[in-house]
């Protein structure tokens, strides 16, 4: 469920989209496959996970072909795949926008990074390594890439943002609260630009729970992901105008949840398919509590 | 550009250091610390830590199951008496914003251990982690329907909660915001900075030379805000307001603070020009100070650099031990309290100069004069915070 807030925030303007997504990290190919419909199967896990482990479908994104140059692959030589999406899709809204993020200085870009779950497996790992070799010997990369803040730490460094940083979580509506606040920030100039996005990941224990906390008859698809949208002041020339505060009822959207996999992030996803798909922008808004106007292709 | 004036309208704070505002200034007062080597639930590693004592509220149904939950909740509730609030739910628009970092992670060991043997493992840990998200549960049990938001920016968690809620306030999202942050100590956090070699064996000691990490903690400490219109129209002319606030990343490490605080500057010259003033206008600093060899250095250079030699700052992490995303929320609520006290308290645990940091932290308890004081908050990631709390006579 949406919270609805009243007030007169003006709205912000999309100038840049990264996604890494279970229909791919190309922005025009994910515009092509939004609407069509996707079949999702658990095969790649059906080899690691037995039998009595094994659950629902799952819609996966592949984070692995990142490192592009041999310094930036030495720079994520220990990030996971929570982390890997995070930098991939906000690399890509950061380029998108690189033109009219041209002269503004590093401080006055901010960061939002909003997640549900955060990087739950490289927490399970840090577990791991606790239960076999002892609380005084688990692994500290573990453990300072298990907190939530992880991401946004990758995304500071290496695309050398000085500004204000903040990472949330919310099972319910932090993607919706982050751009509100990215509102917040242009509006009172806190900042020139804010880069908000979402990113969920899949992990073993949490499906093996999923599956078994859900109704026995729900075919959900679960999903993972990551959406960065570069923002910047109403009066800028971008793909679309946001608001986040303007009161919405939120609708459950099952459109888009079948497409990219349900998780707590899943309005971000929405989000992007409104952006990249305007034919079916009506369809996806409605899941949104954000409100888009002056959408154009 | 400041819309209007957010008000600090109450406080509410329980830590080691004491289970309310009145007995944490007795202790403050005291220079009483009681870091206890017995730790509250099985693990093997040896370290002091700084423990919560006080009788914490019981909540109803799975909320009960989060003592992070219970800390804030205990704090909430001694903040919105000290702010005359009996109740914030509708009509009052009311928003939440809190830090944490243990409650934003489902970290049972006991049920990641039966999982990993292959057992189907009770799901009440998994049950009682999605529903008790701290800034959501918080708001629900207090019937808050404005905005809401759980910060997990690690050790500046609480800062940056302030500082987020202060923001929604001047835009006008809300009339009134809890904002703060609250932690419990865990077994897997102390394993996890155990592991990166930063926890002391002996009571933690700020800025001194000795200084050989930290202490983990527990705690809450909570703030009421609340915009100026609302606070007029309840009568408030006069009290404690949030002048300013700064926020800025260092994108240097994961872990390790920019050796030279680039970040921290950044955030802190952002907070004075918020506030409008410049640095000697600052009667006191309550610095982050972990007791670190890193994050004392580079915060003790900043400090050097921006106040000059004869800064008059403490850490009160000797008092609290580091109480990680409730930090932010205690040290802004102890930075209040010596504005309108008048004095501060030593710096728990400094005894001698270092060499590597060009200023010293109080040695012995001081009075303070003045308008407006800062709050200092580093944490993993790179992220730095500061807070001016302005007297408003």
């Amino acid at each position: 469920m949406s919270r609805a807030v009243a007030t007169s925030l003006p709205p912000v303007s999309v100038l840049g989209i990264g996604a890494l997504t279970p229909l791919g990290r190309d922005i025009g190919e994910i515009a092509r496959r939004v609407g069509s419909p996707v079949q999702y199967e658990a095969e790649d896990r059906r080899q690691t996970v037995p039998a009595d482990r094994r659950h629902g479908l799952e819609a996966r994104a592949t984070s692995e072909q990142l490192p592009s140059t041999p310094t930036l692959a030495k720079r994520l030589r220990r990030a996971d795949h929570f982390v890997r999406m995070a930098v991939m899709a906000a690399t890509d809204a950061a380029q998108q926008a690189r033109q009219t993020c041209a002269g503004v200085p590093s401080e006055q870009i901010g960061l939002i990074v909003t997640s549900g779950l955060g990087p739950h497996c490289r927490g399970f790992r840090f577990l791991d390594g606790l239960l076999d070799c002892g609380d005084t010997a688990a692994s500290p990369t573990d453990f300072s890439h298990s907190v939530h803040g992880a991401a946004a730490a990758y995304i500071t460094e290496l695309l050398e943002l000085r500004g204000p940083s903040i990472s949330t979580t919310d099972f319910e509506a932090g993607f919706e609260s982050g751009v509100l606040l990215a509102q917040c920030w242009l509006a009172e100039n806190a900042c020139q630009r804010v880069l908000v996005g979402a990113v969920e990941e899949l992990g073993d224990v949490l499906l093996h729970c999923a599956s078994r906390l859900r109704n026995d008859s729900e075919q959900a698809v679960a999903g993972e992901g990551a959406v960065f949208l570069m923002l910047g002041p109403r009066d800028m020339t971008g793909t679309a105008h946001l608001d986040a505060s303007a009161p919405r009822l939120k609708l459950e959207n099952p459109a888009v949840e079948s497409q990219f996999g349900r998780s707590a992030s899943l309005s971000a996803f929405a989000l992007l398919a409104a952006l990249l798909a305007p034919r079916d922008i009506d369809t996806a808004a409605k899941s949104l509590s954000i409100e888009i106007t002056h959408a154009c292709p | 550009m400041i819309s209007s004036t957010v008000w600090i309208a109450g406080i509410g704070a329980v830590s080691a250091a004491g289970d309310n505002i009145r007995s944490t200034l007795d202790a403050f007062a005291s220079g009483r610390r009681n870091p206890i080597d017995a730790l509250p639930f099985q693990s093997t590693v040896a370290c002091p830590t700084f423990q919560v004592s006080a009788d914490l509220p019981t909540l109803p149904d799975r909320f009960n199951s989060s003592r992070t939950l219970r800390l804030a909740m205990h704090a909430a509730s001694e903040a919105l008496a000290n702010a005359g609030l009996e109740g914030v739910g509708p009509p009052m628009r009311v928003g939440v914003c809190l830090g944490t970092t243990v409650a934003c992670q489902l970290n049972s060991v006991e049920f990641y251990d039966s999982y990993r043997r292959g057992a189907e493992p009770n799901l009440d840990p998994v049950r009682n982690y999605l529903q008790t998200n701290l800034a959501a549960a918080v708001a629900k049990l207090l019937d808050a329907r404005g905005p809401r938001m759980t910060v997990v920016n690690a050790c500046s968690s609480g800062t940056d909660a302030i500082g987020t809620a202060a923001t929604w306030i001047r835009a006008g999202l809300c009339d009134i915001a809890i904002a703060g942050g609250a932690d419990e100590l865990h077994r897997v956090p102390l394993a996890g900075f155990w592991s990166l070699g930063v926890m002391s064996a002996q009571p933690c000691a700020p800025f001194d030379r000795d200084r050989s990490g930290l202490n983990l903690g527990e705690g809450a400490g909570i703030v009421v805000l609340e915009s100026d219109a609302h606070a007029r129209a309840r009568g408030r002319k006069n009290g404690f307001a949030v002048a300013g606030f700064g926020m800025a990343c260092d994108g240097h490490h994961l872990t390790a603070p920019h050796p030279e605080g680039r970040g921290l500057h950044s955030a802190i010259r952002t907070a004075l020009d918020q506030a409008g003033i410049a640095p000697p206008q600052i009667a006191f600093i309550n610095a982050h100070g972990t007791a670190t060899l890193d994050n004392d250095k580079a915060e003790g250079k900043v400090l050097g650099h921006i106040f000059g030699g004869d800064v008059k700052f403490l850490s009160t992490k000797g008092y609290t031990g580091h109480t990680l995303g409730a930090a932010g929320g205690l040290e802004a609520v102890f930075t209040l309290l010596g504005l309108h006290e008048g004095w501060v308290p030593p710096s728990a645990g400094f005894e001698n100069p270092a060499d590597d940091i060009p200023v010293s932290p109080l040695h012995s308890a001081a009075a303070v004069s003045g308008q407006f004081a800062l709050s200092t908050s580093l944490a993993f990631g790179g992220n730095n915070a500061a807070l001016i709390i302005g007297r408003h006579d």
